[in-house]
């Protein structure tokens, strides 16, 4: 008996050892982008560049984040002291000039954050695709000059989640998502989300430049640079907290 | 007898006078109805837009829906159910119904997007019950089943759209996930209900619900009965029949709003009213007193003779009552003639009034008429008849009190 358990312990080992040799799973490579791309903890500075109809807005802003929890807050001078609390599925917003705390849910949701492409709900959106959609290796393509694998992901019946199918172009070496195109269940591409640069920081690759394109709307697109990114930094004590919003 | 004959004595003694004072209270009275008429007018307007346009006379829906409807939600929708359908069409007062699908979407036309309310509309029933094909301005209905919508003129000026044109209706289907309707607009309508003008887009039900991934299900029945006065009748009937989660509304209930803004103003025509009374109050005191004051010789003379105090009292606020009946036949047939003239005048144009455009939250548009009510007619006269008799007591009092010596030897 105790053979026989030592003899399939052996075989499952074998199995899924030479299967991560033979090939890689969509599933795998989602796994490996989304845990490349995620941070446990981090400060960051960045600015928001959108585009709509010729007219140009740049807001700036630094944010903090660990886990579940996110706190944004805009330093340019027109947005200066306006506040984002994430909390897992929860999002608050803080007004400086109202001096007040909104919820934000429902239909607001949907809206682009501060006027850019990015949906507050995009924000939101939960890291365990591989959950939500069933993944497919389309094969390998070229995007901006790197080996990419090709994926789509069709949302799992039953599900609730905003898009309906995603094509997902991942960086064959990196691991990092080089190009999204989100679409919605009638076929209409929806948004398209672009990496326009990635930098090795602290010994890991991560995206700093990305544009996301809201194909609804001509000529509108929100470009997110990254200016400075500080991993596992000590966070204020009790910064996620409502209270530290005001 | 001998006091009323005294009372109407007196009034007729200054013709001039009585009239006067008469008229503010019958001015008080013109006010009334014709302020009060234009509010019927409004709210008649109103009621009538929402039946026509909005709710049909009763609706049938499940009772969780109709606590959340405004978010326009896919949750708690109604099935077909043959068995209700025989129950509304064996109605009193049924005239024909029709089934709506409603939900958000966000309207988009390639540049802008706009948050609109979609209504996913039975083609071969919705005409029958509400009104909206006579207020296309261009093209026509869509057909059934196909990507087609109409919306109003209002909401396509603002997004830059015409008949031809194709818009995108952004929607999230029962599951949340994107969807989109890909629609050509087959027609525009300007309805007297602005909302409907500016945030409504209509395409035909079958295409909602294969959109919205909901089945064959939708959000309500909507009941048009062949007049207003069957509605409360049909309501109970139908409440009585159908169970337990399901639930009817009437046009009153969906028109909350404009019940509301109808109660406020006529308590704000009550305020106008009381205003104008308490100076026409004013007027009376000073009538009965100056006619005290001239009869001062008479009044003790009449005491001397033994004429009680109280009897004084109740000859001066009978000639008060006087001065109330002719303001209130005045003030009534006044405003008769006004209302009348108005309304053959062509009402109030919001248009040259330059609202046209505007929204005040009521389904209104186009030329007001003003209404007329007996009951505001019979309140307002019996009102200013207590203000009269009422503000006659005090002076009357007065002068009752006079000693009679000294009323005859006053000067």
């Amino acid at each position: 008996m105790k053979k026989l358990s030592i003899y399939l312990i052996l075989f499952v080992l074998l199995v899924g050892i030479s299967s991560q040799v033979m090939a890689i799973t969509a599933d795998e490579i989602i796994n490996r982008r989304d845990k490349n791309e995620f941070v446990v903890s981090a400060y960051s500075e960045a600015k928001m560049i959108i585009t709509n109809s010729g007219r140009k807005l740049v807001k700036e802003m630094r944010s903090w984040q660990e886990e579940g929890m996110a706190l944004a807050e805009f330093t340019n001078p027109r947005d200066r002291g306006t506040k984002f609390l994430k909390r897992d599925d929860n999002l608050w917003m803080f007004f400086p000039e109202a001096e007040d705390v909104v919820k934000i849910s429902g239909h607001m949701l949907e809206q682009g954050m501060m006027g850019s492409d990015f949906s507050y709900e995009d924000m939101l959106e939960s890291d365990d695709l591989t959950d939500l959609y069933q993944f497919k290796l389309l094969g390998e393509e070229e995007v901006k000059g790197r080996t990419a694998y090709k994926l789509e992901g069709i949302k799992v019946p039953g599900k609730d989640v905003a898009y309906y199918r995603r094509i997902i172009w991942v960086d064959k070496d990196r691991f990092i998502g080089l190009k999204e195109e989100l679409y919605a269940e009638s076929g209409r591409l929806l948004k398209v989300a672009e990496t326009l640069e990635v930098k090795e920081i602290e010994g890991r690759w991560y995206p700093v430049r990305s544009i996301m394109n809201n194909k609804l709307k001509k000529n509108t697109s929100t470009e997110f640079v990254l200016q400075k990114i500080n991993f596992n930094p000590d966070l204020p004590e009790d910064i996620f907290s409502l209270e530290r919003l005001r | 007898m001998f006091l009323l004959r005294l009372a109407l004595r007196n009034l007729t003694r200054h013709k001039r006078r009585t009239l006067i004072t008469g008229l503010i209270i019958a001015i008080a009275i013109f006010i009334y109805i014709l302020t009060e008429g234009l509010m019927l007018g409004i709210t008649e307007l109103s009621f009538r837009n929402i039946i026509n346009l909005e709710s049909g006379h009763l609706q049938v829906m499940e009772q969780a829906y109709w606590e959340e409807r405004e978010k326009m939600e896919l949750d708690n929708l109604l099935s077909p159910e043959a068995e209700l359908v025989d129950e509304i069409k064996n109605l009193p007062g049924f005239a024909n119904m029709t089934k709506q699908l409603k939900f958000a979407a966000n309207l988009n036309n390639g540049i802008d997007e706009l948050p609109v309310s979609g209504i996913g509309i039975d083609l071969e029933s919705f005409t029958n019950v509400f009104s909206l094909e006579k207020h296309l301005v261009s093209g026509k209905m869509p057909a059934p089943g196909k990507f087609q919508a109409v919306l109003g003129t209002k909401l396509a000026e603002l997004m830059d759209l015409a008949v031809g044109d194709y818009i995108v209706l952004l929607v999230r289907t029962e599951e949340e996930t994107f969807n989109t309707i890909d629609a050509e607009i087959t027609g525009l309508y300007n309805s007297p209900h602005p909302t409907l003008n500016e945030s409504t887009v209509y395409v035909p039900i079958e295409i909602a619900q294969n959109s919205l991934n909901v089945g064959n299900k939708f959000s309500h029945y909507v009941i048009r009965l062949t007049d207003r006065s069957y509605t409360a009748a049909a309501r109970s009937a139908l409440q009585a029949e159908i169970t337990s989660n399901h639930a009817v509304y009437s046009w009153r209930d969906l028109s909350e709003s404009v019940m509301t803004m109808a109660q406020t103003q006529s308590v704000e025509t009550q305020v106008i009213l009381a205003i104008i009374l308490v100076i026409a109050a004013v007027g009376i005191v000073n009538t009965i007193i100056l006619s005290a004051l001239e009869r001062m010789e008479e009044l003790g003379m009449m005491k001397a003779m033994g004429m009680k105090k109280w009897e004084i009292i109740v000859s001066f606020m009978v000639e008060a009552a006087g001065i109330g009946i002719i303001g209130g036949i005045i003030g009534i047939a006044a405003g008769i003639i006004g209302i009348g003239i108005f309304n053959l005048s062509g009402g109030i144009s919001l248009a040259a009034m330059g609202a046209e455009d505007l929204n005040y939250g009521l389904p209104i548009k186009g030329s007001i008429y003003a209404g007329w009510s007996n009951r505001s007619a019979i309140f307002v006269f019996v009102y200013g008849l207590v203000v009269s008799v009422l503000a006659s007591y005090l002076p009357a009092r007065w002068a009752a009190r006079k000693d009679p010596v000294k009323s005859i030897y006053h000067r």
